[in-house]
């Protein structure tokens, strides 16, 4: 399958993400998946939306990207959170969950549906009370850790390397300062 | 750089109590959240200038008027046991058993997410000193609808977009925001409207990225909506100036000189006069309009004039309420 994105590559990798509430998957070829990947995390959406700039004036508008299939429906799990008595299926129902509780209840189900919304599910911002200067170095830390994943999933293991340097050399200054 | 279209900034944190249900409606829960909240923040020392109003207290006027200020939202309006702690004049609240146990929302003047996302966590780190919020280390803050888990934060800003939406991109404007997580659409208005070409950006996605990052997201297209509008306007004057001025001139006309001005009619020609004023066709600042959106809404109105206005009164009223608006911001 070709890349979505650019029509061009192969599509190696399928992303799924949220569109006006629908879950969309899009197929992308390992470059526009960089491409991607750096606009999100950087914040730098202006290569994104300078294409609307030259869809206006050559006077067409952006592909919609093709909606996924709705999925049969599915047996829900009779599980009931202990602590506040709401049970999965009701929460199915309202979107909301009863408790705080809840979540450790109704993990495992809670899981793949986040990670739909997100894209990953482990948590990166604030913890309560946690000083400015100790975020940062936990989220720089995380954000290593995840380009070098990336790196490696994509097969390019000079960057991952040289990644893996950068998180030892934080984690030792980290250690130095405590 | 000055961003002319972006007219406030917004954050607001979900938090929740560890030991609570999340329903505000059960018994006991909404005044739970309501008296362990505003002893916090007295034992932080940081209660000053805030005012306590609960819901039950306030007219139906007066809620109504802080939810056209998007003081408090429609749904702590509707629950009398609920209650808000206000920094009026600061544009900071902290809303109590709304779906959440506790929302912390600061609204600050143009482009400046960081600085209102400073002022939440102020408040936050306050009350944490004091109680415990409900945290996962793998999941976040968690909060009563799992989409907003994480950071729990919605950043957003409100824009006024009026030559995106003529040229009618803020359809592909917003699938391309989804792109990348990120949410644009009408503030004023049922369904697809956009009254008043005011949009409402804001981040999607709450866990899995930092504050920081979100912020940087949400700015990065706050910048580049605005200067894509930069640029539609001075293609407008370059290449259709009768049209582009007969436009805004004629909103100016009937601005200054309607009788009655129906709500829906004033988004219009306010966007037109808005656009002038960037434009610098009209002898007003585009600052000075940014206000009256809220200030011509129904409670404002009442409470502006002192009376229980009602139909065609309101609309008077709103057209003696935008002149003197004017008037006032003449250079
Ligand atoms: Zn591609
Ligand atoms: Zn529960």
């Amino acid at each position: 399958m070709l890349c979505e994105e650019c029509n061009n590559r192969e599509a190696r990798f399928a992303v799924t993400m949220n569109v006006n509430g629908e879950s969309v998957v899009r197929h992308l070829c390992p470059e526009c998946m960089r491409a991607m990947n750096a606009n999100m995390r950087g914040g730098n959406i202006a290569g994104v939306l300078s294409a609307i700039l030259s869809a206006i004036t050559a006077g067409e508008g952006m592909r919609r990207p093709e909606m996924r299939e709705k999925e049969p429906a599915e047996q829900l799990p009779d599980i009931t959170c202990q602590r506040c008595g709401t049970t999965y299926v009701q929460f199915r129902k309202s979107g909301r969950l009863g408790c705080p509780g809840c979540y450790e209840a109704f993990r495992e189900q809670l899981r793949p549906m986040l990670q739909q919304v997100s894209g990953g599910a482990q948590h990166a911002g604030r913890r309560p009370l946690e000083t400015l200067e100790a975020q940062r170095t936990r989220s720089r830390q995380e954000e290593l850790t995840r380009l070098m994943q990336q790196a490696v999933a994509l097969e390019d293991f000079e960057t991952a390397a040289l990644l893996r340097d950068q998180i030892h050399a934080l984690a030792e200054e980290g250690g130095a300062d405590a | 750089m000055n961003h002319p279209a972006v007219l406030s900034s917004r954050v607001r944190l979900a938090r929740n109590y560890e030991d609570l249900p999340f329903d505000a409606h059960r018994p006991g829960v909404a005044e739970t959240c309501v008296s362990r909240t505003a002893n916090a923040l007295a034992l932080s020392g940081e209660d000053r200038g805030f005012a306590l109003l609960t819901m039950a207290s306030l007219g139906e006027d007066r809620r109504d008027a802080l939810v056209e200020s998007r003081m408090i939202s429609r749904e702590l309006a509707a629950s009398p046991d609920s209650a808000v702690l206000l920094q009026e004049d600061d544009r900071l609240s902290v809303m109590m058993g709304e779906e959440d146990h506790l929302r912390i929302q600061a609204i600050t003047d143009g482009l400046s997410l960081d600085e209102a996302a400073a002022r939440c966590f102020a408040v936050e780190d306050a009350l944490s000193r004091h109680v415990r919020f409900a945290f996962d280390d793998q999941l976040g803050y968690l909060t009563a609808c799992p989409t907003d888990t994480g950071t729990g934060m919605r950043a957003s800003l409100l824009m006024h977009l009026p030559m995106l939406a003529h040229h009618k991109q803020m359809g592909s404007v917003s699938s391309i925001a989804a792109k990348v997580g990120l949410n644009a659409r009408g503030y004023y208005g049922e369904g697809n409207e956009a009254l008043g070409d005011i949009y409402q950006i804001s981040n999607q996605i709450t866990l899995g990225r930092t504050e920081a990052e979100v912020i940087a997201t949400v700015t990065a297209l706050g910048e580049q909506l605005s200067e894509t509008e930069a640029e539609l306007r001075r293609n407008a004057l370059a290449e259709r100036r009768t049209a582009t001025e007969d436009k805004i001139f004629r909103a100016w006309g009937i601005l200054m000189n309607a009788r009655l001005l129906p709500l829906k009619e004033f988004y219009s020609l306010w966007s037109a006069l808005r656009l002038g004023a960037v434009l610098g066709l009209v002898p007003v600042s585009p600052e000075s309009l940014d206000s009256l959106p809220v200030e011509v809404q129904d409670a404002h109105l009442r409470a502006y004039n002192e009376k229980p206005l009602t139909g065609e009164d309101l609309d008077a009223a709103r057209a003696a309420r935008v002149q003197s608006v004017i008037r006032a911001a003449k250079r």
